[in-house]
């Protein structure tokens, strides 16, 4: 029997973020403006130096103040997509949970959306208003998803799907009758876009936050392989499961209101890289979680990367890569599953 | 092994898509170079000017002002319209007129700009349109990245006068833009004069045919029709109002008016659906009366006085006896600028 | 037909020489649901009393909605009584927190269904969760104890296959081995014979019956099924509509009237030859026992 060690955790992390790796040079490299390595590299080095005056300005804008943050932003959005994705997929009981399945996006609009109707001149007003609507969501999906004072999984999903079902139908209003010229953005938001680039005060409070969630969800990271074989049987186990339940719920929320703050709904990322980690790496959650993070954020980074140059100069939302990509390989999951 | 197997094959897998994103980035048809490398430390050559632009944001305009680029296509007209073109190193997929245009290096749609295509053409001032095809966000995406924008906004005919000089001012072609707003104004206030007692022809002004939808009171299009003799007969404050049919019979417009670049395919495509239930209820499709203008009205920039004046003749030719287009009046302008809005040569 | 005299204490127990200590106490203990605060209760369970002591099997026997599901949960600690004790060599189970409960207890469940694949040995090795600490990675130790668990119950040879390609047997004993793994002194099983053919059941129970020699367990049952409990049980708690009419060994117990009484079908009571009863169903084609 070989179960998981730490060693093992480390080393699959390694070579993850050295995929990772990879991914992020190549991403800095392409783009609608073509940049050589030896360049990019001469001008990392100047920046590592602290010679960054001496770089053309224009590369130093489009690498480090477009691309870079960018890529950044990236990175966090897919990790925390994909680790609320596996925290949903394993408090739900269905493996076909996505981070929206409750809600939270739909809120999200729906915020994003009033704000932009209220507040269109206040900078940052979108990102706020999208975070305020999916802390609403999460809060009153909460309260209609308990049974006898304790989150159950079916009645969670019930109330998830009716509040996503209902907030779309509100955006569809919202949409249709207001129809603002100020509201054509929001179009962008619903299908996903990472082209909005955002101050770098909040870059470092996304890491913190990501790290925070995705950091607490990791402490249950055992409880949850236990909860996966059957409830019951994990009460009789020794698992707190009501608290470990709210921990995940609150934390895979967090996550998932604000990736779609920043960066509107980008589909797929959060049901595939789970699923995709647990082929290459097992169902054991103290693997799965950190693997679906960096996963997560090579899949993003990977698309958002295609979305910026396969029709250049005209960029895809990176929400359209994700669902052309992500379909055909669903569809190849769901066969092997069958098989 | 099987887990080494699989990282290799994942790296594999990630390397292999970060090239076809790199050919496919270098197999593109216009690839902006940048221009020899000047660093940060050429400072600017004079102190920038503050302006306010026209949604109300302070801009720092670089002086002398050197190259800008245009991101809607009613910026682009208006600038060729100014003579100001020579400033002009780069617009979008959409900017088709003059057809000039069409040749500089394009930064991507006006909806969808790619940020850095706009920082490699090394642009002193980037010109917007509020609300005529950009979005706030790409202006304060351009606002963290320190590069100068202005926004132009107009609402009404009246606006886009005040915005051409303005803008102009801006560009430093301030009296190609005073002497352009003047010849616009004398030929809508000669066409005032010829309609005024003319009852406005109620007209229903059609952006899409299935689902129907129309324009509301306060858009920019039917202050248009207005000036035309026209009056648009869906009263809403909704920019887009979707109509259903029963709407738009109870209206019965006398006539429909249809904007397009191409007037034969609407043509075309009207009469496919003239027998359909609803249209060949309309009267003012049993009667033919049907006006396709030019799709410049859409665009808040100089050609609208044209596209006001065909409307205004399709509709009310009993009030234009010479057959010459209007152009009574108005002293002829210093410098470059014309009469009609044809660009400059 | 109230319950025969289990009112003597604990103490009482332990001088009796020669008996080992009593292990479980179930002193008086009744429960009730409520479906909100001032509804009547939806089931009662009538005070009941027991003990059991180490390498006993007890059987908690009784048709359906009798009360011994929730008998069995006072005792696993899901449920505080209402009234009454129910004690673990003297603690009061329901008092316990959970992780000490479960290094105590193990509950054998029903298979369920499971959400993602996993290997026998994983799913066995999740046995040894109530000892890890935060942050816990499976110690060697871990897996040789789960290895035992796996070797006890003849399931060593399961160990790297998938828990849904197996049969309805070998997931029982992969169950029962996580069971093991926890190094438990009280096992409960509820209803472990319902999905299992004859030869399984038999297994199962003779299994058990080794486990709590082996081990020192105390083994409580739930079951309906009567002649299993009459060939393996050491003591029956006899359950009708939440009341525990009977304790006792399965001759004290199986007596034809408080059967028929229970079980509501005509049955047949004879002695064994090695003392337990054997219970046969009395010919029922004049159709006089179809319920109306």
């Amino acid at each position: 029997m070989k179960p998981l060690t730490f060693t093992r955790v480390i080393s699959i992390c390694a070579a993850l973020l050295a995929v990772l790796f990879v991914v992020v040079v190549a991403a800095l490299k392409v783009g609608a403006v073509p940049i050589s390595i030896s360049d990019l590299a001469l001008n990392l080095a100047r920046t590592i130096f602290g010679r960054r005056i001496e770089m053309p300005s224009e590369y130093r804008m489009i690498v480090f103040d477009i691309r870079f943050p960018r890529i950044v932003l990236g990175m966090l959005v897919g990790g925390a997509l994909s680790v609320a994705g596996t925290s949903f997929q394993a408090l739900l009981r269905n493996p076909l949970a996505d981070p929206y399945v409750l809600g939270v996006s739909s809120g999200g609009a729906v915020g994003a959306i009033l704000s932009l109707i209220f507040l269109p001149r206040i900078p940052l007003v979108t990102p706020l208003g999208a975070f305020l609507g999916a802390i609403a969501t999460i809060s009153a999906v909460y309260f209609l998803g308990r049974r006898h004072g304790q989150l159950d999984s079916t009645t969670l999903l019930l109330a998830g799907i009716i509040s996503a079902s209902f907030l779309s139908a509100l955006i569809s209003f919202l949409v249709t009758t207001l129809a603002t010229r100020d509201l054509r953005g929001i179009v962008f938001w619903l299908m996903g876009d990472l082209s909005t680039p955002v101050p770098d005060s909040l870059h470092w409070a996304l890491l913190a936050a990501l790290l925070l969630g995705i950091g607490s969800i990791y402490t249950t990271a055992a409880d949850l392989n236990v909860i996966t074989a059957g409830e019951r049987e994990a009460t009789h186990l020794g698992v707190d499961v009501t608290r470990v339940k709210l921990v995940v719920y609150v934390s895979a929320s967090l996550l998932t209101g604000i990736a779609v703050s920043v960066s509107g709904a980008i589909g797929y990322v959060g049901l595939l890289v789970p699923h995709a980690m647990r082929m290459l790496f097992g169902s054991d959650y103290r693997i799965l979680i950190p693997a679906s993070a960096i996963g997560g954020a090579i899949a993003v980074v990977a698309a958002d990367t295609l979305a910026r140059t396969v029709m250049a100069p005209t960029e895809l939302p990176v929400g359209a890569v994700t669902a052309m990509l992500g379909a055909p390989f669903f569809i190849y999951l769901l066969r092997r599953r069958l098989s | 092994m099987r887990f080494v197997e699989r990282t290799i094959w994942t790296a594999l897998l990630a390397m292999v898509l970060s090239l076809c994103a790199g050919s496919s980035a270098r197999a593109q048809t216009n690839p902006p170079t940048p221009p020899p490398g000047n660093t940060d430390r050429d400072a600017a050559k004079a102190e920038p000017r503050i302006v306010t632009d026209q949604v109300g944001r302070r801009v720092e305009v670089p002086q002398p002002l050197r190259r800008v680029v245009s991101l809607a296509p009613s910026v682009t007209e208006t600038i060729y319209a100014l003579g100001a073109q020579d400033l002009l190193v780069g617009d979008t997929d959409a900017c088709n007129y003059p057809p000039a245009a069409q040749k500089l290096p394009k930064i991507g749609g006006p909806f969808t700009p790619n940020l850095e295509v706009i920082v490699s053409l090394k642009p002193d001032l980037v010109v917007a349109a509020a609300n005529s095809g950009n979005r706030k966000e790409t202006v304060d995406a351009l606002d963290l990245l320190h590069v100068p924008t202005y926004s132009t906004n107009a609402k009404t005919v009246e606006d886009v006068l005040t915005s051409i000089i303005e803008l102009a001012d801006v560009l430093g072609v301030g009296d190609n833009g005073r002497a352009l707003a003047d010849s616009m104004r004398t030929r809508l206030a000669d066409l005032h004069n010829k309609l005024e007692n003319v009852t406005p022809t109620r007209a229903m002004f059609v952006v899409w045919q299935e689902p129907l939808i129309s324009i509301g009171q306060d858009t920019y299009i039917a202050d248009a029709m207005r000036r035309a003799g026209a009056e648009s007969v869906v009263m809403t404050k909704q920019d887009w109002p979707r109509l259903s049919w029963e709407e738009a019979l109870r209206l019965q417009p006398e006539y429909l008016v249809f904007a397009s670049a191409h007037p034969d395919e609407v043509t075309a495509t009207l009469n496919g659906m003239r027998n359909l239930p609803g249209w060949r209820d309309l009267k003012a499709v049993t009667e033919n009366k049907i006006v396709i203008i030019s799709d410049a009205v859409n665009l808040p920039a100089p050609r609208i006085v044209d596209a006001i004046e065909e409307l205004a003749k399709r509709l009310h030719p009993e009030v234009f006896t010479d057959a010459t287009h209007g152009a009574s009046g108005g002293a002829p302008a210093a410098g470059a600028a014309k009469q009609s809005t044809e660009p400059a040569q | 037909m109230s319950t025969a005299g289990n009112t003597s204490s604990a103490a009482d127990a332990v001088t009796r020489g020669g008996e080992a200590p009593v292990r479980l106490n179930v002193e008086q203990a009744s429960y009730a649901y409520h479906t909100s605060g001032n509804s009547a209760p939806l089931f009662t369970l009538a005070a009941t009393s027991f003990r059991a002591r180490q390498r006993e099997i007890v059987t908690i026997l009784g048709p359906n909605a009798s009360g011994k599901s929730t008998l069995l949960k006072l005792i696993a600690g899901s449920l505080e009584p209402l009234s009454g004790r129910v004690e673990l060599e003297g603690f009061e189970i329901s008092r316990l927190d959970a992780r000490t409960r479960a290094q105590r207890i193990a509950m054998v469940h029903q298979e369920s269904a499971l959400l993602f694949p996993t290997r026998a040995g994983e799913y066995a090795l999740q046995g040894r969760h109530p000892y890890g600490r935060l942050m816990r990675f499976e110690t060697p130790e871990d897996i040789q104890i789960t290895e035992n668990a796996l070797a006890q119950v003849g399931a060593t040879h399961l160990r790297d296959r998938w828990m849904h390609e197996i049969s309805g047997g070998e997931k029982q004993r992969v169950i029962l081995a996580r069971a093991l793994a926890q190094q438990p002194i009280l096992l409960l099983l509820d209803e472990p014979t319902l999905h299992l053919d004859i030869g399984a059941q038999v297994e199962l129970l003779e299994r058990l019956r080794q486990l709590a020699s082996e081990n020192r367990y105390t083994v409580v049952v739930v079951t309906h099924e009567l002649s299993l409990a009459a060939e393996f049980a050491d003591q029956v708690v006899l359950m009708h509509n939440g009341r525990c009419l009977r304790v006792g060994t399965p001759a004290e117990v199986y007596r034809q009237d408080l059967l028929e009484q229970v079980f509501d079908a005509p049955l047949d009571v004879e002695i064994g030859p090695e003392g337990r009863p054997r219970v046969h169903i009395r010919g029922a084609r004049s159709g006089q026992y179809l319920r109306r």
